[in-house]
């Protein structure tokens, strides 16, 4: 408690508190795909980070994929049915 | 502060959202409930329908749309969908639409030394003043990993980088929704229309089943 008052020395960062960082250290964990139910108890934020980085890396793949899937189906598909189909999977959300 | 009261206050009038989807009254949403409403969704849906109806128009007839411009118009609706709200969704969309060259070397030039630094040795000094748990070195490797990760944040003070990455996670996994569901009906069209097809670009098994 008083150690953080002696951080404000250094620069405007430390007001940020110890709880806001594990704050959103918890927030991040809790959007990881297989977090909630298992981790109830406090993961490492070394460990929560990692697997940030891992989950962003494997949906900036399966980003990869679908904008690869995506533009041959374009490229197979006339205009018409392509509208079609757009259409429809607007209107089914 | 009577004004507001404190348990019904977030309830609001839309059936869809859960919460009020960001406005500037109350705190942002949490970015778990915030791109997970259907409003979003479906913003995001049309402008990547456009974006790629757009691509589709520039592309010459000869070639087909690759798949990185497929990408680039998904990150692009994204952003805008994010309404320049966070920092990466800005750095994406200054990326794509100025000369990408003249701002990166105005804005970037300095970072471009920066990131020499950051390479060679680790910068214990920059980020000293941090809670306790920040101060260990494997988490400062993390952290800069997710800065890398995340498009424009990789100067940023750990929370705020905590912060937009949760953002930025949360919009991934929408795009990624989006452009499945999108696939998915793209293709279903592509199988159940095979005969409609009047277009050069047809399976030759197609053209054999239809007959001459």
């Amino acid at each position: 408690m008083s150690s953080r008052r002696s951080h404000s020395r250094h620069s405007n960062a430390s007001r940020i508190t110890e709880e806001e960082i594990n704050e959103l250290v918890s927030k991040l964990q809790m959007m990881l795909p297989d977090a909630p139910i298992r981790r109830n108890s406090r993961v490492s934020a070394r460990k929560v980070l990692q697997e940030t980085c891992s989950y962003i890396r494997s949906l900036h793949q399966e980003v990869d994929d679908l904008s690869e899937k995506l533009s041959e189906l374009l490229a197979s598909t006339d205009t018409d049915s392509a509208e079609a189909a757009i259409l429809r999977s607007l209107l089914m959300q | 502060m009577a004004s507001v009261p404190s348990s019904s206050s977030s309830s609001p009038s839309q059936p869809k959202t859960r919460k009020k989807p960001g406005q500037n009254s109350s705190p942002a949403p949490p970015p778990q409930t915030k791109w997970r409403t259907g409003t979003q969704e479906r913003l995001y849906s049309r402008r990547l329908v456009d974006a790629l109806r757009a691509t589709r128009d520039r592309t010459q007839v000869q070639e087909s749309v690759g798949s990185r411009a497929v990408k680039e118009a998904a990150d692009s609706a994204l952003a805008l969908t994010a309404r320049g709200q966070s920092r990466w969704s800005r750095a994406i969309l200054f990326g794509r639409n100025s000369c990408r060259r003249k701002l990166l070397v105005k804005a970037g030039g300095k970072i471009r030394r920066h990131r020499r630094k950051q390479h060679g040795v680790p910068p214990v000094a920059a980020v000293a003043a941090e809670p306790g748990v920040l101060k260990e070195q494997k988490v400062k490797e993390r952290l800069r990993k997710l800065g890398r990760l995340v498009p424009g944040c990789r100067k940023l003070p750990a929370a705020t980088l905590l912060e937009e990455a949760a953002d930025y996670v949360a919009a991934l996994e929408l795009q990624v929704r989006t452009m499945r569901a999108l696939a998915d009906a793209l293709s279903a069209a592509a199988v159940s229309a095979p005969e409609e097809e009047e277009t050069k670009a047809v399976d030759p098994m197609a053209i054999a089943e239809q007959g001459s």
